[in-house]
């Protein structure tokens, strides 16, 4: 079975292995053992301590409370900032910007590579406390925002990794 | 254990039904529960399929060096595949992937329809298709397959695609943009027995040469695939001459069933079960353009094309595309055997790209593809000629929904922002040597690709329909269309802004050059709509740049007095250089290119598509940001506005510096002013309720809605449920 140290795993995500060796490993069979490896790194950059479940995105997180209540499955910035349990939609408890102004709009798509703000709204969703630009959605006016993910964790956990997943308190 | 027939059955039908019933009752591909021969004897097994894959390589290469086409020298639009009696692809070629499946599709209709009795199928026979609706993209796929039989007995086929640049349809090309029925598209053949005895018939091919522009593509490049075929069909027979033919049989179905096998298992070794939701749109402008057919009510259109997948714990994968509109009077439509082939290429390049890449990854899937919508058109009329319009931006979300489940188990390398259309140009009337001629200029094949989740994504070096990717040589070009190039360069700026750029595009120039009648028509623009998103905080890239052409223009005398001529568009996205160097009349024109010829001496330029970004843009590597602004990848006004960078630059020796004290003040006032301007979305929820409310929407975004509500429940339910809608409201 392929494995890879940490340090290699942490060069590979942040884009700094040289080129060869990240191409030699994309064309290699998996690391098996890479999740949990890849947990570890994540664990050590948050500002938080609430055990990570599952990345959901660059700076999203599922994670188990320490707080109460203890164990809560939640969504959480890596600032620490928390966005709900995670069968929610994470983006309704964000800050959003949609450039709606011609000046705006031409701060990223100038001139002849604009859109039509008429058509098109491009919805820049923001965490409220570190303000890093989590997800840019593009959607005609009027369509609802999307839930991007909801991940099936317990068969995740149970099923195909084989452990179980920290005790979440029931729901009132 | 061992349900493969050892003899030969009664008809191919009848297999064909007991293979679906074994796979339906078994769950597994021919009933193989065990991978007996794999267990018993790896390296003959393993020896067996590396074989099969170096034939369907090597007559791929030797059919290129046949064809007479730049699409298929140059840009190696073919792909060769070896199939089952009942049509499952076994091994396949590099090259444009797409076709595996469509190709199994029309295999399986003739079969289906009654081919063996008429027109019969025998040793020798050739078979042509370029028909969507029996199993194809569009009508520049022409495939062509040949049975292959051992001892009397048929036990295989061996099949071939090109795409073909010129199909004789209403406006030159392949991808015939201005098609709004099937009978526009051009000349199309459903299922055709077209040759006998390894011969092509006489009388097929007086049909190609009196009813297509450029007769020599399409007849030298179905002359190349028969070769393939043969040369399969050689090497099979000789291959099974020395393992048996019993061996041959077995063991070709337990590699499908090996492949649908490791599908499952590189979803579950690479992905998160789970619902994962997107959507892309594309927008389509023909307004107040010549040549478009009354047939439509609507001249300007908006689509919308939702995608959910399911990762069930078995890991199998159903994609649901409920809530896309309604299939029109244009050249957008997709059948089923396109949308399969969209997510067959789309597989090979994220997950099904090591061992046995076959049909098994497509059987480890399943597709909601519902009725009336694009996505399959309840008419057989409906055109399809530039379906990869629909069928990329469709498969674009597939490739980011399967990404986040790649990023959430640590596989940043495999994380793409995905596919973006790449617009064509297609063009015909007197070439250059004075003769008639038509010709799709391929070089579109090597647009940006979407950002990775640890590295740009690819400059000018990839699409989503091939991944050898080609943009092809300038001179090649050159000796096919009555056009010079001025030049061909980077677009900068049109990869999208991110913690990991977005590939970018490139555009091109040309001069009109010794004819009388140039006719350019486009096709595949997404305008005023991005028709890819970007990633995790990525921004799309620009959405399909507008046409710039001059006519009658003053480059003669510019020649004569040696001023400066255009090469490029420029970096100034609000002037052109063609603005800037020369006189003529202008045009300015969104979406696809239609208009009255051009003759010697008119400039035309056209950009193809960049690719969306990865991660918070003020993330970026400021020194990676120098670097772009070095290499002309990314203009000054970008490197501040999206990635917040400081920059010293000297234009004169093209260096940039970092000014690394400046950028970290700039970024912090970048987050402090996003949080000034930003508002909870649940407040922005509300304001954006009473827009809905009042419908206060453009017709196209009203058109929009009215018909994905009319045809979706389950789209009208969710809008409803998430503006809090009374129930009886309407668009």
């Amino acid at each position: 079975m392929k494995s890879y140290d940490k340090e290699t795993i942490q060069d590979l995500i942040d884009g700094k292995l040289p080129w060869q060796s990240t191409k030699s490993i994309m064309s290699q069979y998996k690391d098996e053992d890479r999740f949990f490896k890849y947990l570890d790194i994540l664990q050590d950059r948050v500002h938080f301590q609430d055990q990570i479940l599952l990345p959901i995105g660059e700076h999203l997180y599922i994670v188990a409370k320490e707080e109460k209540p203890k164990g809560e499955r939640v969504v959480k910035c890596g600032c620490g900032h928390e966005f709900g349990h995670y069968t929610e939609n994470w983006k309704l408890n964000a800050v959003i910007n949609v450039r709606e102004e011609e000046e705006e709009i031409a701060e990223i798509y100038p001139g002849r590579l604009s859109y039509d703000a008429e058509w098109m709204e491009l919805r820049e969703f923001f965490c409220p406390s570190c303000a890093t630009l989590l997800e840019v959605e593009t959607a005609v006016p009027g369509y609802p925002i999307v839930f991007d993910f909801l991940p099936y964790l317990e068969t995740f956990y149970h099923d195909w990794l084989g452990k179980e997943l920290p005790a979440e308190p029931a729901s009132d | 254990m061992n349900t493969v027939p050892e003899t030969k059955m009664n008809t191919l039908k009848e297999q064909l039904l007991e293979s679906d019933r074994l796979l339906k009752e078994t769950g597994h591909y021919a009933g193989l529960q065990e991978l007996k021969n794999r267990t018993e004897d790896p390296m003959k097994y393993e020896s067996l399929h590396t074989n099969l894959r170096s034939i369907a390589v090597e007559a791929r290469e030797m059919a290129r060096r046949i064809s007479a086409s730049p699409g298929v020298r140059e840009v190696g639009e073919m792909v060769v595949a070896l199939y089952t009696p009942e049509g499952d692809a076994i091994s396949l070629s590099t090259g444009i992937m797409v076709h595996v499946h469509t190709m199994s599709r029309f295999i399986k209709w003739m079969i289906q329809n009654g081919y063996e009795e008429d027109p019969g199928i025998r040793p020798g026979d050739i078979f042509a298709n370029n028909d969507a609706f029996i199993g194809t993209v569009h009508v520049p796929d022409v495939m062509d397959v040949m049975p292959i039989y051992y001892e009397g007995e048929l036990i295989g086929w061996a099949g071939a695609v090109a795409h073909e640049l010129e199909v004789g349809g209403i406006t030159p090309g392949g991808d015939v943009y201005l098609a709004q029925e099937r009978f526009t598209e051009g000349l199309i053949v459903s299922a055709e027995k077209v040759g006998t005895n390894d011969s092509l018939r006489r009388d097929y091919l007086t049909r190609v040469e009196r009813n297509v522009r450029m007769p020599i593509y399409w007849i030298l490049d179905q002359k190349a695939k028969v070769a393939s075929c043969l040369e399969m069909r050689e090497k099979v027979t000789e291959l099974i001459d020395d393992v048996g033919l019993d061996y041959f049989k077995r063991t070709t179905r337990e590699f499908i069933e090996e492949g649908r096998r490791s599908q499952l298992s590189q979803v579950q070794d690479l992905m998160v079960p789970g619902r994962y939701r997107g959507q892309n749109f594309y927008g389509h402008i023909t307004e107040g353009k010549q040549g478009i057919l009354p047939l439509s009510e609507n001249a300007n259109l908006l689509y919308s094309i939702p995608l959910e997948l399911d990762v069930s714990s078995d890991g199998k994968m159903h994609l649901d595309f409920e809530g896309t509109g309604s299939w029109g009077y244009h050249s957008m439509n997709c059948t089923p055997a396109g949308m399969d082939g969209g997510l067959f290429v789309a597989l090979t390049q994220s997950m099904n790209y090591e061992g046995k890449v076959n049909d098994g990854a497509w059987m480890a899937t399943d597709m909601n593809l519902p009725e009336g919508t694009w996505t399959n058109p309840d008419s057989h009329l409906a055109a399809t000629a530039t379906s990869w319009s629909l069928m990329l931006p469709a498969f674009g979300i597939f490739q980011r929904l399967i990404s986040r489940g790649f990023i959430s188990r640590g596989f940043k390398e495999e994380a793409f922002v995905g596919q973006v259309n790449s617009p064509m140009v297609e063009m015909g009337g007197q070439s250059q040597y004075g003769d008639k001629f038509g010709m799709a200029l391929f070089e579109c094949a090597a647009a940006g690709s979407g950002a990775i989740g640890m590295k740009d994504g690819i400059d000018t070096g990839y699409v989503g329909w091939n991944p050898e990717s080609d943009m092809g040589n300038i001179e090649v070009w050159e000796q096919g269309i009555p056009m010079l190039y001025m030049g061909r360069s980077i677009s900068a700026d049109s990869g999208g802004a991110g913690r990991n750029r977005g590939g970018t595009a490139f555009s091109s120039m040309w001069l009109v050059h010794n004819t009388d009648q140039l006719t350019i028509a486009t096709s595949e623009h997404s305008s005023r709509v991005f028709d890819n998103a970007g990633l995790c905080g990525g921004y799309p890239a620009p959405t399909a740049h507008p046409h710039f052409a001059v006519r009658n223009t003053n480059m003669d005398q510019l020649v004569e007095e040696e001023k400066p001529l255009p090469h490029s568009l420029g970096n100034n996205p609000n002037q052109t250089d063609l603005e800037k160097y020369v006189d003529g009349d202008f045009e300015h024109v969104e979406g696809p290119y239609i208009d009255k010829p051009f003759k010697s001496g008119d400039l035309f330029a056209h950009t193809y598509n960049g690719g969306g970004g990865y991660g918070d843009p003020i993330e970026r590597d400021p020194l990676d940001i120098a670097r772009d602004v070095e290499n002309g990848y990314v203009t000054m006004e970008i490197a501040s506005n999206a990635h917040a960078v400081v920059l010293d630059y000297d234009e004169e020796k093209n260096e940039c510096k970092v000014d690394t004290k400046a950028t970290v003040k700039r970024r912090e006032e970048v987050r402090q002013s996003r949080l000034n301007k930003a508002v909870p979305v649940q407040e922005w929820i509300k304001s954006e309720r009473k827009k809905v409310m009042e419908k206060d929407f453009v017709p196209e975004v009203q058109n929009m809605y009215k018909d994905t509500l009319n045809i979706s429940e389950k789209f009208e339910k969710e809008f409803k449920t998430f503006w809090n809608l009374p129930e009886d409201f309407t668009m």
